[in-house]
């Protein structure tokens, strides 16, 4: 059942912008670099001994603020590929499971936001060659960089896939994704227990990959808790 | 006889409000059921709990004799719908929204090209469904229903925005795969007028009861025919044949002769004609379906 209905999303999503968003965020994001290198590229190399570790760092603070952004702007995309008309009841009317319905929408958002962090991970990587930060590329930390934040964001996706689905006015949604944008860009201050922290991939014991076994663990729970909402609910 | 969609007790509740109640539906096999109500009666909410998309309050719901809230998939993939107004996807083309639930059916890719020549959206295919006239919506929606060939088609209001020509190519449609292919078809709509032609069985809800379930041939049972008469001195007349044990009635200056035979109608005249009377006009008058759906909807109504 899932492979019809995932080549079933792949189709709707033509010419809505999905792959230029794919795009631009993960540009946008390692952009910010190349401004903030181009101004003062000898005050930055003075900072660290560690220019690569350095440089990853910059371009991580940004990552968290695009990636939930990011989330906010594809799963209201995608919702609104169905509310549009509520396409919703003719695709319910079709012999598949609701459950696969979501689960093919959720699986097609993970599909290019993993590939927006693939991406991420060739834009730091070619822009930091071209600065000539050293011969000793971290390919580990690079990748851990570029693919940790997406695992850690799971639970915000499945929450804005939720919100997106179940409300039709798509204002909740958003307005919802806007606070948690705001929240990931404070949360140096805030508890460990929030979700929107986990991008930033910090924690209280400074362990990075707590926040990727987190983010699966409660990413995991909140998908189940709305696909069971969304299969329960009757189609408008 | 065998009956494809059968529902028993099905009730749906909205809060406190009842949207249907206690409907017992029985469509036979290869009819088609006309689905009459007033706007507002419950006919899309029946529709919706027929396909799945909501789920009974109370009752349940046997499709092809299978228990819809068990078998909702095995179930659906045998049944083609249109509910309501048309879905689609705008940003795409016509063939591209057939291709769409086409992949999720597993149907022949060919299927596409059959089913937009049979609703005349051929020549339209490549063009974006967003600048389709509702007609054509309409008809890629119903396009769309036909794409897996089902047995049962269930069409809520699926003649609603198109033009008269439209409405009746529609009905031959429908028509033909009923007689040819023997589909059972439920159609829902407002208006008698639009179905009369294609229904051979027909429900009529009304404020989420069904009031009559029968065929249309019953319902043409209940059109009683009378015999309008203008003559001189209606008053004196009508009288007259009063006084002879005649049912008559007096209206708007004319006689009116009820449930009248040939017989009735020749003895009415020699009477009239033996008195004295004048007479003008004999005409038949007959109560159109219509008016018959609308009596039956009226008085609730008025309430």
């Amino acid at each position: 059942m899932m492979g019809p209905l995932l080549r079933t999303e792949f189709l709707k999503i033509k010419r809505k912008g999905f792959w230029l968003l794919t795009f631009l965020g993960p540009f946008g994001v390692v952009a910010l670099q190349m401004v903030n290198y181009g101004v003062r590229k000898d005050y930055l190399f003075q900072q660290s001994d560690d220019r690569w570790a350095y440089y990853l760092h910059n371009v991580h603070d940004f990552t968290p603020l695009a990636l939930v952004l990011g989330i906010v702007i594809l799963t209201s995309l995608m919702a609104s590929i169905e509310n549009e008309t509520n396409a919703w009841k003719q695709l319910m009317s079709l012999p598949v499971s609701k459950y696969s319905v979501y689960l093919s929408k959720f699986t097609v958002l993970s599909f290019f936001l993993l590939a927006a962090s693939f991406l991420l991970m060739v834009f730091t990587l070619l822009y930091g060659i071209f600065l000539d930060l050293g011969p000793d590329i971290p390919y580990a930390d690079l990748a851990r960089y570029s693919f940790y934040p997406f695992f850690a964001s799971l639970p915000v996706l499945a929450l804005q896939l939720w919100a997106a689905v179940i409300f039709r006015n798509q204002g909740i949604p958003v307005a919802l994704g806007v606070f948690g944008v705001i929240l990931t860009y404070s949360s140096y201050s805030l508890p460990d227990w929030l979700i929107w922290k986990w991008p930033t991939l910090m924690n209280g014991w400074n362990e990075p990959v707590l926040n990727v076994l987190w983010g699966l663990l409660a990413g995991c729970a909140l998908y189940v808790f709305g696909m069971i909402d969304f299969a329960r609910r009757d189609v408008k | 006889m065998e009956f494809i969609i059968e529902t028993s007790g099905l009730t749906k509740k909205f809060g406190k409000d009842t949207a249907v109640s206690g409907l017992n539906m029985k469509v036979p096999k290869g009819e088609v059921y006309g689905f009459l109500g007033p706007n507002g009666a419950g006919k899309t909410t029946t529709i919706r709990m027929l396909l799945g998309l909501m789920k009974p309050t109370s009752g349940t719901i046997h499709i092809f004799q299978k228990d819809l809230q068990k078998e909702r998939i095995s179930i659906l993939k045998r049944v083609g719908s249109l509910v309501e107004q048309p879905s689609y996807y705008p940003h795409l083309t016509g063939y591209e929204n057939l291709e769409a639930i086409r992949k999720i059916l597993g149907v022949p890719e060919k299927r596409i090209a059959a089913v937009l020549e049979l609703v005349g959206l051929s020549d339209a295919a490549h063009k974006k469904v967003k600048g389709y006239s509702l007609g054509m919506k309409q008809r890629l929606g119903i396009a769309a229903s036909l794409l897996h060939d089902p047995e049962l088609l269930i069409l809520d209001e699926p003649t609603n925005g198109l033009d008269p020509s439209g409405m009746k190519e529609v009905r031959n449609l429908l028509k033909r795969l009923a007689e040819e292919e023997g589909k059972t078809i439920v159609i829902s709509s407002h208006l008698l007028s639009e179905i009369d032609q294609v229904a051979t069985t027909v429900g009529v809800l009304l404020k989420g009861k069904l009031i009559f379930q029968d065929s249309i041939a019953a319902m043409r049972k209940q059109a009683q025919q009378k015999i309008k008469l203008r003559v001189s001195d209606g008053e004196e007349a009508w009288r007259t044949l009063l006084s002879r044990g005649m049912k008559v009635d007096f209206k708007e200056g004319a006689v009116f002769l009820e449930n009248a035979s040939d017989e009735k109608a020749a003895e009415a005249v020699a009477v009239l004609v033996e008195n004295g009377f004048a007479v003008y006009r004999v005409e038949e008058q007959k109560s159109s379906l219509e008016e018959i759906f609308l009596q039956m909807t009226k008085g609730e109504r008025d309430k």
